[in-house]
């Protein structure tokens, strides 16, 4: 037996209001919630409701008022089909980890093809669990089912009591299904659906029975593709999801939040997301920026950077936790979004087992060890924190060395003179019948062609410690610069 | 029965001397670069541990006396809190291999917690870190991720008057007289204090002439 090619159809009807509660707490959610939307001049009507308005007696297509009537404490909020479609953007995503082949059919469904997977999953059933793995760690309601064309699935899946679990069903099941939906399940435009109703089809049995050359006279082209995909003679090709490049998430808090640190629950989300991201790539990050965003459509930006390359959530989390406690938020904030665009391909840190090898692996390792040593360090104490020094070229004992905050294969001084141990951050002046001298002088003239030329002649000196200090004569003052010991 | 105390052996309130400090392996101790100081010290520096210098002034010839043992360093070393900048080609010239890393955190809390950081990562060398007071139980913790992550730390403090107890291994007085860095041992492992000793620093300084009287 030839088996047909399935595809799923994953219908989310209440996508935003389900993405809206995963950010509440539990008491939050037990509360009755509704998102309503005004089409035209007719009321608002309430269009996606939770569990709790739903027994509380509101129903889907109830006008506003109605059901603010019905249920007193009712929270409403206007849908916004925009904000939906970014949700679903973001569920696509976050299947794509496991998923290639997924369509976007906005605002509230999915379609997958998920044949090739059964190679990786063993059968559909093994799909459908990792599948219902993933989708339980984003909290969204959803109906599932399976086609052999995509219309078909897309058909099933809004269906209610229609969805089923046999997720491989043979062509003639579903065919037998299909058969007994009503035509206004038909994802037909109202028109037609209309034109149809007129003639006394009521369901797509009804539709299947009439021959095809029939259809075409009387309703045209359209129908007879309509009807052809409904057989899965026809398979429209299907615009694949592709992830983007760039990272942006935004996530509605719900409520004010004041702090920084009432953002990083929310936060954990994003990563999450980000995460996913970078695991469906396999790249990894090393900066980001992080966006509250004000009632008064004002933003306030945090850059974060990590000394190393990171891509798990838990590592970016404590990272981003320490940065955020020196951080203040001026304004409480609304929405909280994640932007990154800067990515690196991830190293490979497999041991090797050829000694030469090891040695650099193992150097490698102490490298990156350091680099997170640092990164922790400069996210709690900020950037400037912890330096290195880099010999520069250059004459002037301050610019000879240069504190960097990354590391690099930090460069030996090329000038083989003895210099001090220590340098004062600022020549200090000084009363020079306090020292003597000992060694010297020294001229340094340079640095002309920048304006900040110098003309010193350095000495070795001893203070009335007995301290052995570097000092210098310019312009008949004299300084302190460093100290020898 | 058992006298009074063999049980407080027991219970691990008295140590004997001679057991504890036997048992090092000679990988433990780190060389000090000074010989009569390796000999009062029991050998050197003992790694996964934390050692107090006492210095009477910044710049008398303290970072000389610990210039031995940070240019044995492969790795870079980290410095708390210096007293000024270190000035890396003046340290190259005393032979030191990896430039050195600089945190400067004013808050002393804060400090703490980057050194406790930086002794558990296997990345740094030695740590130096120049604090003006440290209490008994900040001490006490840094010790013990010394001991387990077998970091060697130094802290440079300003002279103490009374002294008062602390969880340091060992705890060296340094002071600058007649041209000399004199070295008091004021505790050590296993082994009562000791007197005041010229440490020869000078070769890790520039020659100096004779003073006119």
């Amino acid at each position: 037996m030839s088996r047909d090619k399935l595809w799923w159809y994953l219908a989310l009807p209440q996508l935003l209001l389900d993405e809206q509660l995963s950010l509440q707490s539990e008491i939050q959610r037990q509360q009755p919630q509704v998102l309503c939307r005004s089409d035209g001049q007719r009321a608002r009507t309430v269009v996606q409701a939770n569990t709790a308005a739903r027994h509380a007696g509101v129903k889907l297509g109830m006008a506003e008022v109605t059901a603010s009537t019905l249920v007193p404490e009712l929270q409403q909020r206007t849908y916004d089909e925009q904000r939906e479609e970014q949700v679903l953007q973001r569920l696509a995503q976050w299947l794509h980890q496991d998923i290639a082949q997924i369509a976007l059919y906005p605002p509230q469904g999915l379609l997958l093809e998920v044949d090739d997977l059964q190679r990786l999953y063993g059968d559909y059933a093994g799909v459908q669990r990792q599948l219902a793995r993933r989708l339980a760690r984003v909290a969204v309601g959803y109906q599932i089912a399976a086609g052999y064309s995509p219309l078909v699935a897309r058909i099933l899946a809004q269906v209610p009591q229609l969805s089923f679990e046999p997720m491989r069903a043979a062509k003639s099941e579903l065919l037998e299904k299909l058969r007994q939906v009503p035509l206004r399940f038909a994802l037909l435009p109202a028109a037609q659906q209309q034109q149809l109703e007129n003639v006394g089809i009521q369901c797509l049995g009804d539709l299947l029975q009439l021959p095809v050359g029939e259809l075409g006279a009387r309703f045209g082209r359209a129908m007879v593709a309509y009807v052809a995909e409904l057989q899965g003679e026809l398979l429209p090709p299907q615009r694949y999801y592709r992830p983007p490049l760039k990272f942006s998430e935004r996530l509605d808090l719900m409520t004010e939040v004041a702090s920084w640190q009432q953002l990083l629950f929310p936060l954990r989300r994003l990563l999450q997301q980000l995460e996913a991201f970078l695991q469906s790539r396999q790249l990894s990050v090393v900066r980001f920026t992080l966006l509250a965003h004000h009632r008064d459509q004002s933003q306030t930006p945090v850059r974060i950077a990590f000394a190393l390359p990171l891509w798990r959530q838990r590592e970016m989390q404590q990272l981003v936790q320490l940065q955020l406690e020196r951080q203040q938020l001026a304004t409480p904030a609304l929405e909280l979004s994640l932007r990154a665009d800067a990515f690196q391909a991830r190293e490979v840190t497999a041991t090797s087992w050829l000694p030469a090898q090891q040695d650099a692996t193992a150097q490698r390792a102490e490298q990156q060890q350091l680099q997170a040593l640092l990164g922790k360090l400069q996210a709690r104490l900020g950037t400037a924190a912890v330096q290195q020094a880099q010999a520069q070229n250059d004459w002037r004992p301050e610019a000879a060395q240069q504190w960097q905050t990354d590391l690099q294969t930090a460069k030996a001084p090329s000038q083989g003179l003895p210099r001090p141990l220590w340098l004062l951050p600022e020549p200090e002046a000084i009363a020079v019948h306090e020292w003597q001298l000992q060694w010297g002088p020294e001229r340094i003239q340079t640095g002309w062609w920048d304006g900040e030329g110098v003309l010193r002649d350095y000495f070795i000196a001893v203070d009335a410690l007995d301290r052995q200090g570097w000092i210098f004569r310019s312009h008949e003052e004299w300084y302190l610069h460093g100290w020898f010991s | 029965m058992a006298h009074p105390l063999q049980e407080l052996v027991h219970k691990g309130w008295v140590w004997q001397g001679h057991d504890a400090a036997e048992q090092l392996a000679s990988d433990q101790l780190v060389d000090t670069g000074w010989p009569e100081l390796n000999r009062r010290l029991g050998g050197g520096w003992l790694r996964g541990a934390l050692h107090e210098l006492q210095v009477q002034h910044n710049f008398q010839g303290e970072l000389a006396f610990l210039m031995p043992v940070l240019s044995a360093q492969q790795k870079p070393c980290l410095w708390i809190n210096p007293p000024a900048q270190p000035y890396w080609p003046g340290l190259h010239y005393q032979q030191l291999q990896q430039a050195p890393l600089w945190l400067q955190e004013n808050d002393p809390k804060r400090a703490l917690w980057a050194f406790e950081q930086a002794l558990q990562s296997a990345s740094l060398g030695v740590i130096v870190a120049w604090l003006p007071t440290v209490d008994a139980s900040a001490v006490r913790r840094l010790q013990q991720a010394a001991s387990r992550h077998q970091q060697l730390a130094f802290i440079l403090t300003p002279w103490q008057q009374q002294q008062e107890a602390r969880a340091y291994v060992n705890r060296l007085q340094l002071q600058w007289q007649q041209q000399q860095l004199q070295v008091a041992v004021v505790k050590r492992r296993a082994g009562w204090p000791l007197p005041p000793f010229p440490c020869p620093v000078t070769g890790h300084l520039p020659e100096r002439r004779r003073r006119f009287a």
